[in-house]
């Protein structure tokens, strides 16, 4: 192969990547320490302190901003442009606009985020941005696709691997999805704010279209496409089968963009489409497992990696939660657990089983991959990645397990009647109730935070010597050429 | 090119293609229908777009964020109806850009809050919520009283409702339309061309914060709350009605 | 039979048996034939293509086909 002679640094653009990649850790850190903060505050009321900026209901938007589209967003593009141009042995396409995608996406993030703490939002859940972000980010996707796909098309052969499929399908949604929901009027041309196109159960319905597939393509499809590159390499072993990734593919692109009206049930919307949308989530669960076992099965024969390598630990325990939440989803959309469960904290600890226990644990250990690759160096200390696995599984396990207990709980005290068919509690009898589950519930978000600042710090590390080590060699080199030349 | 999957894997235009295809059907089937079918919206007396006054106050309620505890939508069960009122219907939302259902009840459903308490306990609540429930989780809101409101947009604002669909009036033409949709009184209020005038009114008869001297934004929040839930008189329907449209 | 397909009412069954047919259809050819079952499986090793190491003799396996990129 004639790239093999070539350096990857220079038959790659890494750069980008780094950035990216780099990002993606900022980021984290900043949204999940804002939703540690507002799990505290939630705990502790007095932690608002009457400060407007940083009131549960302003902060809030901001933690879920930054952790799924700072966090995830830059992490999905640093694995996607590694991805698609490893296995298409292609560098990537068009530089300039690739870096026209990284500054878009970052300063979306900051006037997003800055303008929620100041009052400037949608109020639509997961797309909050103003209307003028809204058409920043509707230019770095288009940048976004044409890039992917130029380089999709510079592939050494014929065949599309089935990660960038993934990644194609997650950017195509993210489109369609991020252009229906944000439709509205500004109220004026120098005016922050506007008003949705959609009102009432419309509004709603394509909110949880929205909201729903956010989830699906966002924060699911494009991290199966990271763990269809990242679980091979690092097992050193191709996926378990590539038919049933064929498969999974199409049954899951199909079926998630009918599921959201489970976020419904009960609700003024008609019954029929909550109803459809139940049956689907439950169908679901069949891709969804399917994609876990292929992740999984894929070191059927090389068990013994998970006792050597902390990193494959990350990976394989991100698919056990996958397939964790993917039946608890499911089960949840059933309409008689959902008027339990639906309004409650059980609902936030789902959610949080997925973003924490999927997609961050996944990110986590393709990063652990990647990061060493990119500066071609040895990670500094793979005992620091054990402790991170035990601290982040940690904090996931109280996390959830919080929030069964809090949710479920309010749930049967809010239903409860007393003998003369009287309500059993009033609200704020819950609210009390729940005090404990919320610190339990901080306190696991805390130990996710370490987990991910002590990651930093490895990577910190891991660059430094990357560097010296580069430093040390052209030193070397130069001093080489100086004798020569003497 | 001979179609079958192999050219798919190995063209990405097809795929592209296909993969919209696949992501389409879903969106389309579930959302579309919901605005030709009638029955989606129930036809019921009553509701009618926010005033001025009440419409910034709702602005004010999405700047603060209280969609992420507090919720809009009464299901229809026992222990929610007993707690809230009746159960909530789509009519009751129509002129909501963007809606606010909700997803998470941190703090009791708002839907049927209108008129169950008094203006006075709101104002002492937002300020400080733990002043009258003191087991309260909520932040206090105490620059709501403090910030005079800005109204100076709120032409510009119903005008840009107006594109979306909301009947505020602009010409003659639509204000006849009103008056016969809503009666006088309701229909003076959606006129874009006195809001300002409007709102100041409404402000200053409710006198929501007990300071006549000025608008502040809790007057507006509170215009807002006190009108939720309670436009459809429910005494004028019998149960087997709404069933309908469910 | 086009005046079935005309009532509004049968779009639903027919919806479904459009859908079931074309899952089925993805399955019978992504798992029959022998030869493609090669085919497809080979694609797995795409990622270890470009492998300092070792590269060469994994990708002696990925069917080589002269197909335009389109």
């Amino acid at each position: 192969m004639a790239q093999g002679a070539v350096a990857a640094d220079t038959q790659y653009d890494y750069d980008i990547v780094k950035k990216f990649a780099i990002m993606a850790l900022v980021w984290g850190v900043l949204g999940m320490t804002a939703g540690t903060y507002i799990a505290s505050e939630l705990a502790f009321p007095f932690l608002n302190f009457d400060i407007a900026q940083i009131t549960f209901g302003r902060l809030r938007p901001g933690h879920t901003t930054m952790v799924i589209f700072g966090f995830g967003g830059n992490a999905l593009f640093a694995t996607s442009y590694y991805v698609v141009q490893r296995t298409c042995q292609a560098r990537l396409w068009g530089s300039g606009l690739a870096n026209f995608t990284f500054w878009g996406w970052q300063a979306a993030l900051v006037i997003g985020v800055l303008g929620y703490m100041n009052g400037i939002t949608d109020g639509k859940e997961y797309a909050e941005f103003p209307w003028y972000v809204d058409i920043l980010i509707t230019l770095v996707w288009v940048a976004y696709f044409v890039v992917y796909v130029q380089t999709l098309r510079r592939r050494s052969q014929p065949h599309i691997y089935v990660a960038n499929w993934f990644y194609l399908a997650f950017i195509l949604a993210t489109a369609i999805l991020h252009i229906f929901r944000n439709l509205a009027v500004p109220v004026g041309l120098f005016h922050p704010e506007s008003y949705s196109l959609y009102a009432g159960v419309q509004d709603a319905m394509v909110q949880w279209w929205y909201g729903h597939n956010a989830v699906g393509f966002f924060l699911t499809a494009a991290f199966l496409g990271m763990m269809y590159y990242f679980v091979p390499k690092q097992a050193g072993r191709p996926i378990y089968s590539y038919r049933l990734s064929i498969i999974h593919f199409w049954a899951l692109s199909f079926m998630y963009m009918w599921v959201g009206g489970h976020h419904l049930h009960w609700t003024a919307l008609p019954d029929w489409t909550s109803s459809l949308a139940a049956a689907f989530s439950i169908l679901l669960l069949m891709p969804s497992w399917g994609g876990m076992i292929n992740g999984i099965m894929t070191l059927s024969g090389a068990w013994e990696k998970l006792r050597t390598d902390p990193i494959m630990l990350f990976l394989i325990t991100a698919l056990s939660f996958y397939g964790m939440s993917t039946f608890e989803g499911p089960m949840m959309s059933l309409k008689s657990v959902n008027a339990l469960s639906h309004y409650t904290d059980w609902t936030v600890g789902h959610v949080h089983s997925g973003a924490l226990g999927w997609v961050a644990m996944i990110t986590f250990g393709s990063f652990y991959h990647l990061i060493p690759r990119l500066w071609e160096t040895r990670l500094w200390s793979t005992r620091l990645v054990y402790v991170h696995f035990w601290l982040a599984t940690i904090g996931i396990v109280l996390y959830i397990a919080a929030m069964w207990v809090s949710g479920i709980g309010q749930g049967l005290m809010l239903r409860a009647f007393d003998d003369y068919g009287n309500l059993a509690y009033t609200f704020i009898e819950s609210v009390q109730f729940m005090h404990w589950p919320l610190v339990v519930r901080a306190l696991g978000g805390a130990f996710f935070v370490s987990g991910i600042l002590l990651m930093c710090f490895n990577v910190y590390m891991t660059v430094r010597t990357a560097k010296q080590e580069q430093a040390a060699l052209e030193g070397k080199i130069a001093a080489k050429v100086a004798q020569a030349g003497a | 090119m001979k179609l079958n999957h192999e050219s798919i894997e190995i063209n990405a235009g097809l795929m592209i293609v296909l993969i919209m295809l696949a992501i389409s059907i879903g969106g389309l089937v579930e959302v579309v229908p919901l605005y030709y079918i009638e029955d989606t919206v129930e036809k019921v007396d009553g509701v009618r777009p926010y005033t001025p006054l009440e419409q910034r106050g709702r602005d004010i309620f999405i700047r603060e964020g209280c969609y992420t505890c507090h919720s809009q939508m009464v299901r229809p069960f026992r222990d929610e109806d007993m707690r809230y009122g009746h159960y909530s219907l789509a009519a009751e939302s129509q002129y909501d850009h963007p809606f606010q259902w909700g997803s998470k009840r941190t703090g009791p459903d708002l839907a049927r809050v209108g008129g169950k308490y008094s203006n006075a306990w709101h104002v002492k609540h937002l300020v400080n919520p733990r002043s009258v429930v003191p087991e309260s989780i909520m932040p206090n809101y105490p620059w709501l009283l403090k910030t005079e409101l800005d109204y100076s947009d709120i032409a510009a604002r119903m005008r840009a409702l107006k594109a979306v669909g909301v009947p505020y009036s602009e010409t003659d033409e639509e204000y006849q339309a009103n008056v016969e949709k809503f009666g006088k009184e309701i229909a003076e209020m959606l006129d874009i061309n006195n809001a300002e005038k409007n709102l100041v009114k409404q402000a200053e008869a409710g006198n929501y914060d007990k300071d006549p001297s000025r608008v502040t934004e809790m007057d507006a929040l509170v215009a807002y709350l006190q009108v939720l839930g309670t436009m459809v008189d429910f005494s004028k329907y019998d149960e087997g009605y709404f069933a309908e449209f469910r | 039979m086009f005046e079935w397909l005309s009532h509004m009412e049968n779009t639903k069954p027919l919806a479904l048996v459009i859908f079931f047919v074309t899952f089925v259809g993805i399955l019978l050819y992504v798992f029959s034939g022998r030869k493609r079952a090669e085919r497809l499986e080979s694609y797995k090793n795409i990622p270890f293509l470009d492998d300092e190491e070792g590269a060469s003799d994994r990708a002696g396996k990925v069917a080589d086909k002269d197909q335009d990129n389109g």
